[in-house]
């Protein structure tokens, strides 16, 4: 080891004496005509420092700049996809036992263009490390893309859309030549924990139309999905924040508990509507009142 | 068990940033409506499950008819996510690891550069700090090959290294300016440290930062050396800097880090111009334009 070491630095130090940067008798800007002129722009470089920072500094700018307007596009694609996103999770909480094809329908529709139109723009804007780097600016829309898919999902079927699927529905996107953007890991657990707050609204709001069955499922679901989260937050990067979302998610899985309890305790006392089937409310048969 | 699982995690891991090999594309055919897939069309590498076998749709209104317990696909996901996130907890531990040592070899270069405000001679003082580049060299070299297990995410890793990068950036280019009067430009910075490869660059904004922290030390190092008796000192890095920051004005920066970095800079500038006018006043540097002729290396 000490050996390739020593002589590496030999190879090093010999290549900095060759190089003609390192000239120890060099001129400042101003050009000396004594000096030879060589075609290298190695030395070029040397004979014109002054330039030669503002040419380097020129190239450092258009990076920048270029990177900075990339970054940009995303987060305007990525207010965009929160934005529709939450268009879809609003026309899911639309639903109802009467509606559900439509409201079901109409919230594929519109995440499919959420899809098509806004994910897109961003699967066209990062490509390779561009994935982690810009991922502050995409992460928010990315996460309120998997809170609609997966809540959609649970509506449709009763079962967690998986990071697998998600990434499966985004490769159409992708020009096959390129790389194809793939939600991480991180993005969608931070969406399923935001995914929780709605179910918990969901589960909620349903009961207060009778829906029971539905949001003791919802329940079910929540806590499951809660339990297995314990597991593996702490061992994400930078879990701070997830960290904190568990904690609101405890809280979610808690209130629908209690509104489950709720509604099994006071079961022949709770009125959701005037006149209900439920065989074991005490208003079986009574006929509906509008209210 | 490790290593098999260990392909197939990277396989599938590299699926989550960049998908290198195109040919899962062509396995799937146009899907407008989601989430129908029937699991045919994944070419299913070995631990993606069967979960799409889940979708068939449950109707809400049946009412309990599902098993109380957590459904499988739930439990092997979340499994594979585990699994996952532990090894990249491990990779980030080895990161870790080689970037504390990348700040140990960082803090004795630094000790040894300190010495040049205690007007030692310049090149000895560049010859003891020039031995730990071989060693940043190589220990980049190994963060390198540490994170190209996991391709495309250099920048899922970054903060770790980061600043000590900017670090080392700061401290070569002050060493190239002690040793040629120049600035250190981006490349050159990643020649020495070995980092001319694509995928482990060096961020040319860690390398600005870098800049700016050496551009910090200038008023100090300005300071002693007229103290030392050097008069002619300040007017070189009273050009250098002016240079420096002229170029720095070209940029357009977002109000982050670097810009509060880059505004620090025109404070040093101020400090060197004072420094620079007290000597010139009272007559101390000699006359500008003769030294200008003996070229611009340091000490003797």
């Amino acid at each position: 080891m000490l050996n390739s070491s020593a002589a590496l630095f030999r190879r090093i130090s010999v290549s900095w004496l060759m190089a003609p940067k390192f000239k120890p008798r060099r001129l400042p800007p101003a050009a000396d005509p004594a000096l030879p002129l060589q075609r290298s722009t190695k030395l070029a470089r040397t004979m014109s420092t002054h330039s030669s920072i503002k040419d380097a500094f020129s190239t450092y700018a258009d990076y920048l700049n270029a990177l900075n307007e990339k970054r940009e596009r995303v987060v305007k694609a990525s207010r965009d996809v929160t934005m529709n996103s939450k268009k879809v999770i609003f026309q899911v909480h639309r639903i109802s036992k009467n509606n559900r094809e439509e409201v079901l329908e109409k919230a594929d529709k519109d995440l499919a263009a959420v899809r098509d139109l806004h994910i897109f723009r961003l699967v066209k804007e990062l490509q390779g490390t561009d994935f982690w780097k810009l991922r502050r600016a995409y992460s928010p829309g990315v996460q309120e893309y998997v809170e609609a898919a997966t809540f959609f999902k649970f509506c449709q079927t009763g079962n967690l859309l998986n990071l697998d699927e998600i990434n499966a529905s985004l490769l159409p996107l992708s020009d096959p030549s390129l790389e194809p953007l793939q939600i991480n890991l991180l993005d969608y657990l931070l969406g399923l924990a935001d995914l929780t707050g709605e179910l918990m609204r969901l589960a909620i709001g349903r009961i207060s139309d009778g829906e029971v069955e539905f949001a003791e499922r919802i329940c079910r679901f929540v806590r499951d999905i809660y339990r297995e989260l314990t597991l593996v937050v702490p061992l994400m990067d930078d879990s701070s924040d997830m960290e904190t979302k568990m904690v609101t998610m405890l809280q979610s899985v808690v209130k629908i508990e209690n509104a489950c309890f709720s509604v099994r305790v006071r079961g022949s006392e709770y009125i959701p509507l005037l006149g209900t089937g439920d065989p074991s409310s005490f208003l079986l048969g009574v006929s509906e009142v509008e209210l | 068990m490790k290593a098999a699982f260990r392909n197939a995690y990277c396989f599938t891991l590299s699926r989550y940033s960049i998908n290198p090999n195109p040919t899962i594309l062509h396995l799937v055919p146009a899907i407008s409506t989601f989430p129908s897939l029937p699991s045919s069309v994944f070419k299913n590498p070995p631990f993606r499950s069967p979960v799409t076998a889940t979708l068939c749709s449950t109707s809400m209104a049946s009412g309990d008819s599902d098993a109380p317990q957590t459904s499988p696909s739930l439990e092997k996901q979340f499994e594979k996510f585990r699994v996952q996130l532990e090894d990249s907890g491990s990779l980030r531990e080895r990161i870790r690891a080689v970037v504390l040592e990348i700040e140990s070899a960082t803090r004795l270069m630094q000790a040894s550069l300190l010495l040049v405000h205690q007007s030692k001679p310049i090149p000895e003082v560049l010859e003891k700090a020039k031995t730990q580049i071989n060693v940043l060299k190589d220990l980049f070299n190994k963060l390198a090959e540490v994170v190209r297990e996991c391709p495309g995410q250099y920048y899922r890793y970054h903060g770790d290294w980061r600043t000590e990068t900017q670090m080392v950036v700061s401290l070569l280019a002050f060493m190239h300016w002690l040793e040629t009067g120049t600035l250190l430009m981006h490349t050159e910075a990643e020649e020495k440290l070995g980092l001319n490869d694509s995928d482990f660059g060096l961020d040319v904004e860690d390398y600005l930062v870098g800049i700016c922290f050496m551009s910090n030390e200038m008023p100090r190092y300005v300071v002693n050396q007229v103290t030392a008796g050097d008069y002619d000192c300040p007017r070189k890095v009273l050009k250098f800097l002016t240079d420096l920051h002229a170029a720095f004005r070209m940029l357009n920066l977002r109000n982050d880090f670097l810009r509060k970095k880059f505004d620090t800079m025109k404070y040093d500038l101020r400090r060197v111009e004072e420094v620079y006018y007290d000597v010139k006043i009272r007559g101390l540097a000699t006359s500008g334009d003769s030294v200008e002729d003996q070229g611009t290396q340091g000490q003797p």
